[in-house]
Order: structure tokens, then sequence, then C-alpha cells
């Protein structure tokens, strides 16, 4: 088994166990897992909060749409600033990592950096984020994603919430520069749930798990 | 004198004996994920007896056990270590 079938299978196996776009850190000594799965291809990270504003993780990529890049890199989310305000909350984010990438068999350093801006109330939810990925010799590129939601009814910490989103992503690497998603989001105390079905006709299943 | 005795001793067994319930008023509480964070740290206290987040009125109720507390300033720093800020507390016996 060479070392790309192997990633390919610790990759599928973490993402039938578990499944997000939610925010890149939890609590103090909190270990989140999230997953992606929409037109862009497949992601899953696994991050550990070990400070207030740092989590630590493994992020893994398996890209379609365009070229089929697999991605593996150790991962550094930090919260850069945070508005606690009195009916919502404002965050921004930054998350990088470096690594490997492997597209047919040619394998390159690879490293990208996101930054994430949102602000939440219990009604209302904005969010952007550009990305920027190198991937040696492979590609490079620029991606951005907006997202506005909103909940149709205020839920409680013991009640399942619901969120009525859209998502637009630019990402000209792809061959669908321009996606646009309606998804709908329940979540449950520590998990969360989106569902969505984008312009270029590929479903959206996305999770995410704290614990 | 024995009387006085007596009385400061027993006064101060009742004291000890009696736990707090702190309510503590937080910004920026707007989901389940945020809840969860700190109940979770609070749980971890050996202080606390019970932990409830109400997201509706932004209220994090915890009761301690029974002859323990926990001051204003480490209630402020757990809430700040779980990504909040503490904006009003309240004190009931």
């Amino acid at each position: 088994m060479n070392t790309k079938t192997f990633l390919t299978l610790l990759f599928a196996t973490f993402a039938v166990v578990v499944a997000g776009e939610a925010k890149p850190l939890s609590y103090v000594d909190g270990t989140m897992v999230m997953q992606e799965n929409d037109e862009t291809g497949h992601t899953i990270s696994l991050d550990y909060t070990f400070t207030p504003t740092e989590a630590f993780g493994l992020y893994i990529k398996q890209e379609e749409n365009g070229k089929d890049i697999f991605m593996l890199t150790p991962e550094l989310n930090t919260l850069l600033k945070r508005w606690n305000l009195p009916d919502g909350q404002g965050n921004i984010f930054n998350m990088s990592g470096a690594g490997v990438a492997n597209y047919r068999g040619n394998n390159q350093p690879a490293l990208w950096t996101a930054f994430l801006a949102d602000y939440e109330s219990r009604r209302l939810f904005f969010s952007y984020e550009p990305r920027f990925v190198w991937d040696g010799n492979i590609e490079k590129s620029v991606w951005q994603r907006a997202r506005i939601g909103i909940a149709p009814y205020l839920a409680n910490y013991n009640d399942l919430n619901t969120w009525i989103m859209f998502q637009v992503d630019h990402h000209p690497a792809k061959h669908d520069h321009f996606v646009a998603t309606p998804l709908i989001r329940f979540f449950y105390k520590t998990y969360l749930f989106e569902v969505g079905y984008s312009s270029n006709q590929h479903i959206m299943v996305n999770w995410t798990m704290q614990f | 004198m024995r009387y006085i005795l007596i009385l400061i001793i027993g006064f101060g067994f009742c004291t000890a004996a009696v736990a707090d319930t702190i309510k503590a008023k937080v910004n920026g509480m707007v989901c389940g994920f945020c809840a969860t964070g700190i109940e979770k740290t609070f749980k971890a206290q050996p202080e606390v007896k019970t932990v409830n987040v109400d997201l509706q009125k932004k209220l994090v109720t915890i009761q301690t056990k029974e002859g323990q507390t926990i001051d204003d300033a480490k209630l402020k720093k757990l809430i700040g270590n779980a990504g909040y800020s503490v904006v009003a507390v309240a004190r009931e016996k």
C-alpha cells in the first residue's frame, strides 16, 4: 500500500466517523472535529484548543472540481480579535497550515493561510473567509467564501437550533469560479450539521462535533 | 462568656454550611457551543455543584458546594478563558 492510498483510506475512515463551517476554536481543553463535503472536495480537521485563543490540529483535504489535489498539513488556528457584545459576538481568526500536497504522484510542499471574520447573534450570521493556498509547482490559488444566515426562531441551549443560510464561493482555480449554495444548518448542544445544494449541482454535507 | 463562644462557633458552622448561588450576566453568548464551553469549564472546578446557561437571559447560574465559593476574579477569569465577558455578578446565599 503506497502512502497516498494509506492516507486516502485514513481520510475515508475519518470521513465516515465524523463532520462544518463553524468557528475553528472550541474551549480550553476542548477537541473539535469538522468535516466538509462540498463542490470543492472533502475536508476534515481535528483540533485541540490549548489556550483561549489557540488551537492546534490536523487538516486533510481531497480537492475536486479542478485538479484533484490531496493535502495533509498540521494547522494552527488563532483567535486574533473577539468582540463580546450584548446581543452577539464578532471574531477574526487566522488558520494556517504547512505540510504536503500530492497531485498524480507529485509530492510538493504545501502552505495555506486563511482569515475568517464573522458576526453572530441568536438571529443573524455573517462570515467572510479569504484563503491563500500554495502547493509548490502544483497550484497557487486564492479562494473566497461569504455566508449569511438567519434563524427562523430563537432557540435556547437545550433546543434544536435551525439556521437558513446562503453561501457564495469564489475560487478561480476550480472549473466553476462562482458557486452559490443555499443550505440549512441544525445544531444541538455540541453537534452541528449542515446540508445544502450548490448552483453547480453538488450536495453539501458538513458537520462538526465538540467534545 | 461560654454562651457567646458557643454562639460564635455555631454561627461559624452555619456560615460554612451555606452554598453560594452566583448569577453572572455574560456578553457574547449566542450559541450552544458557547454554552458548552462555559458548562465544561465550571464543571471542572471543585467548588462547583451545578451550572446552568440561559442564552435568552444571557445568564450563567452557578451553585457552589456547601461552604465553598468562587470569587469575582476567578469567575471572570474562567468565563474569559471560555471566550466571553462578564458584565455583572449577583450572589445569593
